[in-house]
């Protein structure tokens, strides 16, 4: 059994926090823990899940410290306690708005409404849709972003993987848990994977790889029962037969919200320099939603806790002023 | 065996001495109710209903607030027919004399063992934690209205689901909610074609992929009201 997690507080929160962070992903969690053990009112809004995408992840083998490595529900688990036992409080909501006012920063939730002179943004990333035919007919009747939620529908079937990043060719090692079958159908002709995830894909009997193809369409009567690919190499079409398909090509910020209010680079991640900073003074990202080279838990967590301690001391420096 | 850590078995005592109000009572469907060996030719196999069983064991010793009756599924027929429960194992609340509509089939493990706390507070106190919206429109509901929800123990959305159904069954006696572990009952799974969770059914008619918002899940609901 693994440590529990309530998303309700019990407790009422109240409207005035000194950080508000969003998003309870590694970051937002870090910055939670730097931000609460520096003793600020800290609140955590989540919209989904704590522990966000790396909760999703069955096993992470490079989080330094864990040689044996370690599921992603128990490393989000640990950190989701670390930030409670120092102060930080988690709320399950939707945020609907930003508004800022002055000094304050103005959050509107589907929970409520608080108020912070800081606040730390690290609201992640969703997965990127192929954008074709049948995948939004088909969510949850074979086609699926969540392969540690559905996996096991496919125990005994064929299913494919689309995509050629670490996310895809691990979440493809997983799927042969129960899949007869696994084919991991990428538009290159390689693996953008680390290359020991590769090793294990490429030795794995039940993972098959189909190069330079992607997906046009998603089609069957009920459910998913086959793939419209093109070959890039000869421009041929081909029918691909599947009981499912689990999409990984990349992913999208959840930056929606900020449009228009911060700097956003061109596929709309947050612009920041190495302190956390956005354009806004008491505003900052970390974690995936931020421009960067490397999105990885290990790179989260640093983000959080650059933020959390930039918070700290933009709220100290504020103290002589009037918020 | 302990299925709970110290660690948890601390926190839940803590949680529910603060927050438990009312009597709640746990009713278990399950097999070998007796705690008996025995293997008996025609009964349905349920191969977590012992686990599910000790879950619930251990949580009801963690407060004098909570109490567990075990029924088994065969030999209580009668009683497994008048609460409607077709399948183990069952879980179901009662509280001043009155059992919810608030039901789990298959074992609430996982990331489902933290909807059953939250369920268990809900129920003790009387209150649900949705918005006065709502809460207003679940009370004009005036004909019975069928819920279940499709999860996997591994699914770190579905919770959100179950809590979001739960909670409407909470505010009127005529709405049942029924998590379904679909591993357990995949003859069910086949039936409303799941093969991605959370997904959830209203009145055999409506159906929701994924874990969606409170008021999009009301909209939902609202819709499958209509005739």
């Amino acid at each position: 059994m693994d440590f529990i997690s309530l998303t309700k507080p019990i407790e009422k929160i109240e409207e005035e926090q000194d950080v508000i962070i969003l998003g309870g992903g590694p970051a937002g969690l870090t910055a939670g823990i730097y931000a609460g053990r520096n003793l600020w009112r800290t609140l955590i809004i989540e919209k989904a899940i704590v522990g966000g995408n790396a909760a999703l992840t069955e096993k992470i083998d490079n989080y330094p410290g864990f040689p044996e490595g370690i599921t992603g529900e128990e490393l989000v688990k640990r950190m989701e306690v670390q930030a409670k036992k120092f102060g930080s409080k988690i709320l399950e909501a939707d945020v609907l708005s930003l508004k800022i006012d002055g000094n304050w920063k103005i959050v509107e939730t589907s929970n409520g409404v608080f108020r912070a002179p800081t606040l730390i943004i690290a609201t992640g990333t969703r997965p990127k849709k192929l954008g074709v035919p049948g995948e939004k007919e088909f969510i949850g009747k074979g086609v699926s972003y969540c392969a540690v939620c559905d996996g096991a529908f496919f125990t005994g079937k064929k299913v494919a993987v689309i995509g050629g990043g670490d996310s895809a060719v691990e979440e493809a090692i997983y799927l042969t848990k129960f899949a007869e079958e696994v084919t991991i159908i990428h538009r290159r002709d390689t693996l953008r994977a680390e290359k020991i995830n590769q090793q294990r894909a490429f030795s794995n009997p039940k993972i098959k790889f189909l190069w330079s193809h992607i997906v046009k369409a998603i089609e069957g009567e009920k459910k998913v029962e086959k793939l419209i690919l093109e070959d890039l190499k000869t421009g041929e079409t081909k029918i691909f037969p599947v009981d499912g398909v689990f999409i990984y090509i990349g992913l999208i910020p959840n930056t929606e919200l900020f449009k228009g209010i911060l700097n956003l680079d061109s596929n709309g991640f947050i612009i920041t320099d190495e302190k956390m900073h956005t354009s806004i003074p008491g505003i900052y990202a970390a974690g995936d939603v931020r421009g960067k080279i490397l999105r990885q838990v290990v790179t989260a967590v640093s983000d959080g806790a650059i933020a959390g301690m930039e918070a700290s001391k933009f709220l100290e420096e504020l103290n002589y002023k009037e918020v | 065996m302990a299925l709970l850590r110290e660690e948890d078995r601390q926190y839940l005592e803590n949680l529910f001495k603060e927050n438990l109000k009312d009597k709640v009572k746990i009713i278990l469907f399950s097999d070998k109710a007796a705690g008996s060996k025995l293997v008996v030719p025609g009964r349905v196999e349920c191969p977590y209903c012992q686990q599910t069983r000790e879950i619930l064991e251990e949580l009801v010793s963690l407060s004098d607030k909570l109490e567990l009756e075990i029924h088994d599924f065969l030999t209580d027929e009668i009683i497994a027919k008048k609460y409607n429960v077709d399948k183990i194992p069952a879980i179901l609340f009662e509280k001043n004399n009155n059992v919810l509509g608030v039901r789990y089939f298959g074992i609430p493990s996982g990331y489902e063992f933290s909807s059953l706390i939250e369920d268990i507070l809900d129920i003790s106190r009387g209150e649900t934690q949705l918005s006065p919206t709502t809460k207003a429109f679940l009370a004009t509901v005036n004909k019975p209205v069928y819920i279940q929800v499709f999860v996997t123990p591994t699914c770190p959305y579905c919770p959100r689901a179950v809590r979001l159904a739960h909670q409407f069954a909470m505010e009127n006696p005529l709405i049942t909610a029924d998590m379904i572990e679909a591993i357990e009952f995949p003859h069910l799974a086949e039936k409303y074609n799941v093969t991605g969770v959370p997904k959830t059914i209203i009145n055999e008619k409506v159906e929701i992929e994924g874990a969606v918002p409170e008021n999009i899940f009301l909209e939902y609901f609202k819709s499958a009201l209509k005739d």
